[in-house]
């Protein structure tokens, strides 16, 4: 019996040192592509001239590239979430898309878990690749690492994710799920494959500065095909043993990366990003169909009824920008219940359009929040609240979009006041505003940051230690929640959902003192 | 909380707020949307939804 496990094992090396030539050069090409976030369509970049990307465009370049050479197609994360061809759907489009063009290996990105645990799941077991996350425990369809062979090379891919995920989406997306420190990890399945394979390729979704310090701190790692950054490294960089690549976004950038190998180690490399621009006629006819097939199903979920409405919903920008309207009301409050806060700000200038009494349908809701905005809630004192108010109100004559539309919170205030002095009185809950105590507002990601000069909120961040994830809730000292994977408006279509009917009204939240 | 600097100046943001969120924040968006674009700190230009991460060097240019 040993005699034949002898036997069979120099049979074994035999065929695999003649099947990749000994002696002899092999070349490899890796297709890559990373945040794709459904971008299928081609779109105007901000700041461009022209449209790039197009799915089926690149799908059609993908073909071409791997009839040049042996290939593998690999995806560096945050693939089904993030435009509405794919959010509709919750990524089911885009799996659909991948299956199609045979991806070989893919890592989940943070934003694979925006639609929670058993929608990724779902999407894990459509998947005819794996999927793959190595430094995350809990959610056994991942893998952490798979091994590739072409023409008798062996490749092992190892995947691996931000660790930051638990901070950038909500708790229960994550609940039960860790996610490790990805350098250990690395170097932990280098261990188990150096010696079962030619190469090792790491799939990182953590961005490119990271990536290159993984290539500077541990060795054994051949390749590594980034991701999160949305860097374009439009030729491929060596940082000590160790290839780094990255394609851009969108679809907008095909990533090739050649390798030369003789005895199944890399002797030379080269790469570019392809650009991707819609050109019409040389699309791939059956990727150019599933985008098509979603976007005809995109027109009929956006115009799927949420629910009915009694009254006229007001969003008309005289009014939004200048007092108290229904529709302000209404979605102030829904961020106020979703981050359970004790208040919330929004500003006028994030509502785009009425909504009329009746049947209302994702349509209407996508026109009058057109924004890809997301909730934020942060702990500010009656005294930031009031300079937040303070603030809102200060552009009222000129009907800037600052003026808040407010929920949790009431407050009177002279419009022909001076500036920074108009705010009289102030209510929570009903109860007159505490300066020096802390309460928890809720206000999108735009204002968050300082959008139309709302500074308290960046203070509150600026001022707040770092944050941990505790028992699956974030723990942090100013900022109590943050879910960049959902967008309000789809928040605001659940809610209705939810209820089925509603009637806001105004209620004197922001009184005039003439 | 994570540190980021845009131009050299320091700037706070939260986990999950991305390059666009940067440019809010120091009132460069408008310069991008002219026909600025956003490299890191290596040359690469990164796109408005980019990640940032703990100590990233973004500029516009």
């Amino acid at each position: 019996m040993k005699r034949w496990g002898t036997i069979l094992y120099s049979i074994l090396i035999f065929f695999l040192l003649i099947s990749f030539g000994h002696g002899e050069e092999l070349q490899i090409r890796i297709l890559h592509v990373n945040d794709f976030h459904g971008f299928a369509e081609p779109y105007k970049p901000i700041g461009s001239d022209e449209m790039l990307g197009g799915i089926a465009n690149l799908a059609a370049r993908v073909e071409e590239l791997r009839k040049e050479k042996l290939s593998l197609l690999l995806s560096a994360g945050d693939m089904i979430q993030g435009n509405n061809w794919t959010n509709l759907f919750q990524g089911e489009s885009v799996m659909e898309l991948i299956n199609e063009m045979r991806f070989d290996a893919m890592v989940v990105g943070n934003h694979e878990f925006d639609f929670g645990q058993d929608v990724l799941r779902r999407r894990i077991s459509e998947a005819k690749f794996p999927v793959l996350g190595a430094n995350v425990e809990g959610l056994d369809s991942l893998k952490p690492y798979v091994i590739k062979e072409l023409k008798g090379i062996k490749m092992g891919i190892i995947g691996v994710v931000t660790e930051d995920v638990p901070a950038t989406t909500h708790p229960k997306n994550v609940e039960g799920l860790h996610f490790f420190s990805p350098f250990d990890i690395i170097a932990k399945c280098v261990k188990e494959l150096k010696d079962k394979t030619h190469m090792i390729v790491v799939l990182s979704h953590i961005g490119h500065p990271v990536d290159r310090m993984i290539a500077e701190k541990i060795k054994g790692v051949d390749v590594i095909v980034g991701g999160h950054s949305h860097a374009k490294v439009t030729k491929p960089v060596k940082v000590g043993d160790t290839i780094i690549v990255q394609a851009w976004e969108h679809g907008k950038a095909l990533g090739v990366l050649d390798l030369t190998l003789k005895d199944g180690k890399i002797t030379s490399f080269d790469g570019y990003l392809e650009e991707i621009k819609p050109t019409a006629g040389k699309e791939d006819q059956k990727v150019l169909a599933i985008v098509e097939k979603y976007k005809q199903r995109m027109a009929s979920v956006l115009d799927d009824k949420v629910g009915e409405v009694d009254v006229d919903l007001d969003g008309e920008r005289k009014n939004v920008r200048r007092r108290e309207t229904n529709l302000g009301n209404f979605i102030a409050d829904i961020l106020r219940e979703l981050s359970k806060a004790d208040g919330a700000i929004i500003n006028g200038g994030a509502i785009r359009a009425s909504i009329k009494k009746g049947e209302i349908k994702v349509k209407d809701i996508y026109t009058s929040l057109p924004f890809d905005n997301y909730i934020v809630a942060i702990k500010l004192t009656g005294r930031q609240i009031r300079e937040a108010l303070e603030h809102g109100v200060s552009g009222v004559e000129e009907e800037e979009g600052r003026f808040p539309q407010i929920s949790g919170l009431t407050f009177k205030y002279s419009p022909s006041g001076e500036k920074g002095s108009r705010i009289k009185e102030i209510f929570v809950a009903g109860q007159p505003i505490n300066f020096e105590k802390e309460y928890i507002v809720a206000t999108n990601d735009f204002l968050a940051v300082g959008g139309d000069g709302y500074k308290v909120f960046g203070e509150a961040i600026k001022a707040s230690k770092d944050f941990l994830v505790i028992g699956g809730t974030m723990k942090g000292e100013k900022v109590v929640y943050s879910h960049s994977g959902k967008w309000l408006r789809d928040g605001v279509v659940e809610y209705i959902r939810e209820r089925g009917r509603i009637a806001p009204k105004v209620e004197g939240r922001i009184l005039e003192i003439r | 909380m994570i540190k980021v600097f845009i131009n050299d100046k320091l700037i706070h943001v939260l986990p999950g707020m991305t390059v666009k969120h940067a440019l809010i924040l120091t009132g460069l968006l408008k310069e991008v949307e002219d026909s600025k674009k956003v490299y890191d700190e290596w040359g690469n230009e990164v796109g408005f939804d980019g990640a940032l991460s703990e100590g990233i060097k973004i500029y516009v240019k």
